[in-house]
């Protein structure tokens, strides 16, 4: 249906087309033509006629045949939404210069990508970028180039691994990584601090980084479908720390100073490398020994979640940490008398 | 007793079918909002016909033009919108799921749960209720894809369910009749067998936006 005035909308869905000629409209028609539909049809290619619409700024050509994007395309220099799932395309079926576009908001679930491609990864007006349903293998570190980037829809492919580069999105507030291969989340994803809703479910997850913990506006994630451990055994094995480490240790805790006159730069990369241990009650680092912790915590409408840090030592516990039967735990809500109880076992 | 209706579409070629509806005096409803008026009537006594209410809400051939109103979308989880309150017998309900969007394992407070699929696919899987002796989280006992206009139905007494919208390009709408209403369910993890209990809100009520209390989720999804 066609309106006048402001905003037009041209609906040629479910019209058995396999091309499309705009011919019986006059230039100035064309010229009005803000949002086309032409979804559920039989195009095998994308219609000459439509790259001519030059104030286009929706189009939607969704569940047709297309394998390939033309460069004419190129002439929507007004196109903020595009839509095409349910098509052919895959990571080489689009012009060279798709990145110049202003394309807002992009939407390739059901296709066949088995990359994203580099053209999409150029562009910083993307805000909502879906590409659920394909055949991804891996999220490239170049995704955080799309810093306008609000939604990010890769749920349904073959991801097993998430570069920590995603957690540069700091505009983020949508993030699916559901039916995947997902082995692990890093630990990184905590400065995402806009994520308002995190998809997970049907991935490899044993457990989630305790720093989850710090995605404090987070509304909704959903975890059905991983493996997520119910019991948490500690390791038994536990290797020593190297003297190198241990002589690392006493400099960070002990704040001796030291410049690279004093240490060759290898040394000083290494002390560098340095990590905090969360508990509280430690004011110790580690670089290599460390000792793996699961806390069993009620977040965002789940049961017990197991999540994991790194501890510097066996002896060393984050604040209630060792009663698995516990509810809901705070950090740092655990009264002394209790931690006591649990260092000296 | 009262025998179950046929399936409406089989009425031209059986006219017992045909002569049983008479009788009942109910037709096919053709609008939603003949659907809801039929409702309305054979919710009026206190006994529920399940096959007869399966039957009258599967006949219904889903236009969106006429629950459209209803039908808002949220982009983080599935909303419920209120249609109808059915004199306090019944309460009608529009769902609306993204991609991906899915429940907790919930049961249903002692009420009858019908469900029709008006636009896109949805997934229900199956779960009995968890025993003590849990020892490797609750297993799903059987799962189903309903398909558009189909219509399924579970009480308590036939276990819990999840239901999902498993698809990456498509969203579902469904519409969900419970009776009697209820305002609170139990959420289960999958994991434990541990329960909770949810309050359940409305997106929206009669087309009108209603706010939550509280934007966390409840589910355990």
């Amino acid at each position: 249906s066609e309106q006048g005035g402001a905003c037009s909308v041209l609906y040629l869905s479910r019209l058995h087309l396999d091309d499309l000629s705009l011919d019986h409209l006059t230039d100035s028609k064309r010229q009005q033509i803000q949002q086309l539909h032409l979804t559920y049809n039989r195009l095998s290619f994308l219609p000459n006629a439509v790259c001519f619409l030059s104030n286009l700024e929706y189009l939607d050509i969704s569940n047709n045949a297309l394998t390939v994007i033309p460069d004419d395309i190129m002439r929507l220099t007004n196109l903020k939404t595009f839509v095409a799932k349910n098509n052919l395309l895959d990571e080489s079926s689009f012009p060279k210069e798709f990145e110049r576009m202003q394309v807002e908001t992009l939407n390739l679930s059901g296709n066949r990508f088995e990359d994203i491609p580099m053209q999409f990864l150029k562009m910083t007006t993307l805000q909502s970028l879906s590409l659920g349903g394909n055949r991804l293998k891996n999220i490239p570190a170049e995704i955080e180039n799309l810093t306008s980037l609000e939604m990010l829809y890769l749920g349904g492919n073959l991801i097993s691994s998430i570069p920590p580069e995603v957690a540069n999105l700091t505009s983020l507030r949508y993030l699916v990584l559901c039916d995947n291969r997902i082995q692990s989340i890093p630990a990184q994803l905590n400065k995402l601090h806009s994520l308002l809703s995190l998809s997970l479910h049907n991935n490899l997850l044993t457990f989630l980084p305790r720093e989850i913990l710090s995605l404090v506006h987070l509304q909704e994630l959903s975890l059905r479908g991983n493996p997520l451990v119910v019991r948490f055994i500690k390791d038994m094995t536990y290797d020593p720390p190297s003297l190198m480490e241990l002589a690392g240790r006493t400099i960070k805790s002990q704040n001796l100073p030291f410049s690279s006159c004093d240490l060759p730069s290898n040394l000083i990369h290494y002390l560098n490398l340095a990590s905090e241990c969360p508990n509280p009650k430690c004011a110790g680092v580690y670089f290599d020994s460390c000792v793996r912790h699961i806390k069993f915590v009620d977040f965002c409408g789940k049961y017990r979640l197991p999540l994991m840090h790194y501890l510097c030592s066996p002896q060393c516990s984050s604040p209630c940490s060792s009663n698995p039967q516990s509810d809901s735990e705070e950090e740092n809500s655990v009264p002394a008398d209790r931690l006591q109880r649990v260092l000296l076992g | 007793m009262h025998k179950s209706l046929r399936s409406l579409s089989q009425r031209d070629s059986n006219s017992t079918a045909a002569l049983e509806m008479e009788q009942t005096e109910l037709m096919k409803p053709e609008t939603l909002e003949d659907l809801i008026k039929t409702l309305h009537k054979l919710f009026e006594s206190d006994s529920v016909n399940v096959e007869e209410v399966q039957s009258i809400m599967e006949s219904y051939k889903s236009k969106p033009h006429e629950w459209m109103k209803y039908a808002t979308f949220d982009q983080y989880r599935y909303t419920r919108n209120l249609v109808d309150e059915g004199n306090g017998k019944f309460n009608l309900m529009i769902l609306c799921w993204g991609e991906g969007h899915g429940s907790s394992i919930h049961d249903h407070t002692d009420s009858h749960c019908f469900l029709k699929l008006l636009q896109g696919q949805l997934k229900e899987t199956l779960f009995d209720w968890p025993d003590r002796k849990l020892q490797a989280g609750m297993l799903q006992k059987s799962q189903q894809v309903l398909l558009e206009n189909q219509c399924a139905y579970i009480n308590d007494s036939l276990g819990l369910h999840r239901v999902e919208n498993v698809s990456h390009t498509e969203t579902a709408v469904s519409l969900h009749l419970y009776s009697p209403p209820f305002q609170t369910c139990r959420t289960f993890d999958q994991r434990t067998g541990h329960h909770k209990s949810a309050k359940m809100t409305f997106w929206s009520k009669f087309g009108k936006r209603t706010p939550y209390e509280s934007t966390v989720s409840q589910e355990n999804n």
